[in-house]
Parts: C-alpha cells; sequence; structure tokens
C-alpha cells in the first residue's frame, strides 16, 4: 500500500508538472530567451502583447466555430440515436466498432471523399465528417439507461410523438450527462492535429496547426510559445475547471458496466 | 395474427421502431463518413495517386510493394514495441493508482488532476514538454542534470513518446478502474476479511481478480491508443531521430501526405486496418474463452 501511495504521490507530480509550467511559461520576460537563464526567470505580460502579430486569434476563431458546430450536431445526431437504441434498435455494435477503429484510417479516403465533395480547404471539410461521434451516441446511451423508463412511457400515454419525447422530456432530464458529454466531445474536435493540416490551409489553420507551426518555426521564444500555449489552453482548462465533476462522473458511469 | 402477437411482444420487450428513425441522421453520418470511406480504400489502393492528379490504376503494385517495404515492417516493430512498453505500465499505474486512492480525502482531486492532460489544448501540452524536457535546454536538465537524450538516442525518443501517451490517457484508466472498484460490493470484501485475511490479501485475492474484466477492457483501450500514437509522434518527435518513433500511423501520414503518394497511402491503410482486425479478433478470443471458463465454473 505504501509503495502503491509513492508510486501514485510521483506519478500526480509528474503530470502536475507540465501543467504548472504551462501556467508559469506564459510570463517569463523576453531576456530569458535562448537559454535557461534561470536568473532572468520573472514576470512580465509582454508575451501576450507579442501574441497579436502571430495569427494566433484568427486559429482561434477557427478553432470555435469549427467545434461549436461539430458538438452541436454530435449532441443533436447522437442523442436521436442513444434514444433509438435504447428503444430496441440495433446500432450498438457499429458503434463499438466505429469507437474502436484507430483514427489513422480514415485520412486518405476521407481527402477522397471531401475532394470529391469540393470541401477540401474549407470549414466543412472540418464539421461534415465529423457530424456523428461514436463516443458520444455510447456516453448518451449509458445516461440513457439510468432514465426511469416510466417517464417516457407516461409522454407517450398522453399521446405525445417521439421527437416531443426527446426534445421535451429527455434531453431535459439527461441535461448535465449533455453537458460532460459536450466537453468530452469538444476536447476531441479541438484537439485533433493531423486532420486539419492535411484538409486545409493556413487560412484556416486550427489552434493546434497554429501550436505545431509556431513551435516548428520559434522554438527559443519561451515566453511567446508560452503565452500561445497557456491561450490556446484556456477555452479547455475553464470548462474543465467549471464542469469537472460531472465530467468524471459521466466517464465513470459510463464505463462501469 | 403472428404479426399481431410479435407486435405486442416487441413492445413487451420495449421495442418502439417509431424511435428508430431517429437514428437516421447519425447512421447516415456513420455510413457516409466511416463505412464507405472505409470500404473505398480497397479501391484506392489499387491506385498510383499524388492526391491533386487524376489516379492511374495500378492493379496489385501497391499491395505488392507492402511485402518488401522495409520501412514498413520497421514501423510495425516500432508500434509493437511501443505497445509493449506503454500498455503493461498503462494497465500498472491504472490499477496501481486506483486502488491506493480509493476512499481518501483527496481522491476527487487526483481524479480531476489526473483527467485534465487528456483534455486540455494537446499543441500547448507539447509545447510545454518541449521546454521542459528538451535535452539541450529544457527546464528540468537544465535545473536537475537529468536528460532524456530523446533527439539524438532511438530508445530514448520511444520512451518519451510513451511517457507523453501515459501522461494523458493514465487518467482514463484510473477513471474506469476506479469505477469498477466502486462496483464490488462491499458485503464481498467484508466476508473476506472476516474469515481472516489481511487488508493485502483482501486486494491480491479478492478484488484484483474481480477486475479482471476491467483490465482487459483497458487493455483494448489501450491497444487502440498505441495503434493512433501518431499523433504524439508527430508533435513530439517527428518519427525521428532515424526513424525510430515512426509507428505505422504515422507512416501512413508521411507516405500519403507529406511524400504525396495517397494509392501506396491506401494500402499502408489497408495494412493497418488487418492488423487492428487480428488485434480485435485475438482479444475477442481471449474475451470468449474467459466467458465460457467462468460459465464452467
Amino acid at each position: 500500500m505504501i509503495l502503491m501511495r509513492l508510486v501514485t504521490a510521483a506519478f500526480c507530480a509528474f503530470v502536475a508538472l507540465p501543467l504548472v509550467w504551462l501556467a508559469y511559461a506564459a510570463f517569463i520576460p523576453a531576456e530569458a530567451l535562448v537559454r535557461a537563464n534561470l536568473a532572468t526567470f520573472g514576470f512580465s505580460l509582454e508575451n501576450f502583447a507579442a501574441l497579436h502579430a502571430t495569427g494566433l486569434w484568427r486559429a482561434m476563431g477557427v478553432s470555435f466555430a469549427a467545434t461549436g458546430l461539430v458538438v452541436a450536431a454530435q449532441l443533436a445526431f447522437g442523442l436521436g440515436a442513444a434514444y433509438a437504441i435504447r428503444n430496441g434498435l440495433r446500432m450498438l455494435g457499429l458503434v463499438m466498432l466505429l469507437l474502436a477503429l484507430p483514427s489513422e484510417l480514415l485520412l486518405v479516403p476521407l481527402y477522397r471523399l471531401l475532394q470529391g465533395m469540393a470541401l477540401l480547404d474549407t470549414i466543412g471539410a472540418l464539421v461534415v465528417p465529423f457530424l456523428a461521434s461514436p463516443l458520444v451516441v455510447f456516453l448518451l446511451l449509458q445516461a440513457l439507461r439510468r432514465v426511469p423508463w416510466e417517464v417516457v412511457e407516461a409522454a407517450r400515454l398522453d399521446g405525445a410523438g417521439e421527437v416531443t419525447i426527446v426534445h421535451r422530456v429527455v434531453a431535459p432530464i439527461l441535461r448535465p450527462e449533455m453537458t460532460a458529454t459536450a466537453v468530452l466531445a469538444f476536447a476531441a474536435h479541438w484537439n485533433l492535429v493531423l486532420y486539419p493540416r492535411i484538409m486545409t490551409t493556413e487560412a484556416l489553420w486550427t489552434v493546434q496547426a497554429f501550436l505545431t507551426e509556431l513551435l516548428r518555426a520559434r522554438p527559443f521564444e519561451w515566453g511567446l510559445l508560452g503565452a500561445a500555449a497557456l491561450v490556446a489552453s484556456l477555452p479547455l482548462l475553464v470548462l474543465y475547471v467549471a464542469f469537472e465533476k460531472r465530467i468524471i462522473e459521466v466517464f465513470e458511469s459510463g464505463f462501469r458496466s | 395474427m403472428t404479426a399481431r402477437a410479435g407486435g405486442r411482444a416487441r413492445r413487451l420487450a420495449g421495442v418502439r421502431p417509431r424511435a428508430f428513425a431517429l437514428a437516421l441522421p447519425a447512421a447516415l453520418a456513420f455510413v457516409t463518413f466511416s463505412i464507405v470511406p472505409l470500404l473505398a480504400v480497397l479501391r484506392y489502393a489499387t491506385w498510383r495517386w499524388s492526391g491533386t492528379t487524376e489516379p492511374v490504376a495500378v492493379g496489385a503494385a501497391n499491395l505488392l510493394r507492402l511485402l518488401r517495404d522495409d520501412a514498413l515492417w520497421s514501423s510495425l516493430g516500432t508500434t509493437v514495441a511501443f505497445a509493449l512498453i506503454a500498455l503493461p505500465a498503462f494497465l500498472t499505474l491504472s490499477l496501481a493508482i486506483a486502488l491506493a486512492i480509493e476512499g481518501l480525502r483527496l481522491e476527487r482531486a487526483i481524479k480531476a488532476l489526473l483527467f485534465a492532460p487528456g483534455l486540455i489544448t494537446v499543441g500547448g501540452s507539447a509545447i510545454a514538454w518541449y521546454l521542459l524536457y528538451n535535452p539541450d535546454f529544457g527546464v528540468v536538465p537544465e535545473l536537475t542534470g537529468l536528460i532524456l537524450p530523446w533527439t539524438s538516442r532511438p530508445w530514448a525518443a520511444l520512451l518519451y513518446v510513451v511517457l507523453f501517451t501515459l501522461w494523458q490517457q493514465t487518467g482514463y484508466g484510473v477513471l474506469v478502474t476506479s469505477a469498477a472498484l466502486r462496483g464490488i460490493p462491499r458485503e464481498v470484501k467484508e466476508a473476506a476479511r472476516v474469515d481472516g485475511a489481511r487488508d493485502d490479501q483482501v486486494r491480491r485475492l479478492v478484488v484484483i481478480p474481480m477486475l479482471a474484466p476491467t483490465l482487459l477492457f483497458l487493455t483494448i483501450i489501450g491497444t487502440v491508443i498505441s495503434l493512433q500514437s501518431y499523433t504524439a509522434v508527430y508533435l513530439l518527435t517527428r518519427g525521428g531521430p532515424f526513424g525510430s518513433t515512426r509507428v505505422l500511423g504515422y507512416y501512413l501520414y508521411e507516405t500519403a501526405f507529406e511524400r504525396y503518394e495517397l494509392g501506396y497511402g491506401a494500402a499502408i491503410t489497408l495494412f493497418v486496418l488487418a492488423i487492428t482486425l487480428l488485434v480485435a479478433y485475438l482479444q475477442a478470443r481471449i474475451l470468449a474463452r474467459r466467458g465460457a471458463a467462468e460459465a464452467s465454473t
């Protein structure tokens, strides 16, 4: 037990270090460039001012637009699919299969498909192939299985149609789970790295494409890199801190069985 | 008559065909953007195609090339090595940490911390790792003298990518294991204790065997994570040094989108798909055998 506690403590420190560094590096003054001259480490906001010229804001805008659209669609479509499966549709096998496929398998064929649809290098390339997510369907289905079904039966006896039931009865009950699932879906799409680089060019670079390019082009400008990394991480950090408890609950109960 | 009886039986079982239509948008999206593209790879694999020019049919040339492509087989070796280091570490850490924090006051905080790297902006994480662990001027080498030479040594580079992946993903493993721990009825553990078992014996002889299905599930998740480690490779090492971290997925990306051989990239896609299906089949057989063993006891 002592050994396991030590392992846990060491691993927690290992996990925390880059996160702490992320928060700190953004404030390193520009003199501390090139080598880790620790004497010059201090506090400065100049890095954030320097971000203006880099195109980070534009990349953030692209990422927010694409990821926002994707999350909305994934929740709507995912809830419909989960509800249908809960009502006896045999689609879970397909969902689990898609969940287990490594994502690189789709790079080449999606390139061809998007080329045929004239979507390459448009915002559509970042959105259309992601309208439905197997993970979202799976998590919402697990949440639906905990809903007392009498509520749905009662709505049916009152003559409500299936769409009305999902929209007016099921969705309000599942709001906490849908919020948490939305954050997970947001992170999954926001964090795509190679896919957006392949399907779009510089004008449509997402945050990840921008950050990898910044690191490649200016590897010695620590303060600037730190500030860019921190700003780019803030949306997810804020979402995570706000909904952390719910996210962990939904994730845990999703995998309990 | 039989149709009506069938209808009633279905209704009793909670089957509502009218609700099925609500799955249509998602099903359509899955078929159009996952299933159909995957099947179309079979055709693309017979092309010589740069991505921008018109494809030229070359028959089985790409598939034959797979067999004598040394870089492909060495990237398969790299992927296996990656999995052989990452998987045991992933399972051990998930289990040890989940057991260690069970019931602690800090349990929730620790889980929140460990889950965070998987969610925050991955490009930002890569920058933080680069500035912290760069052998030439990173903060950790400067302050402690501890250097992992991942820019020059093949073994260190692979280890570096593994460490980053563990950093990102172990939180998932801990959450899943911890959820399973909570599913073990308290009476089971208490019964063992009443029979005279010490705490560590309860853990070793009762709790861990009951977690076997969870650990198997995590093995499957870990395999998928290993097979798609190409993103971490791209962010950290771009396959280097000397191709030592060029995992299958990264080789696929490089071939198709940096050397613009998309036809051959499609052939590699088929190769990776075959490996994935083979691993999934083996894991399903292990699962089935376990299920049979449990049913007979």
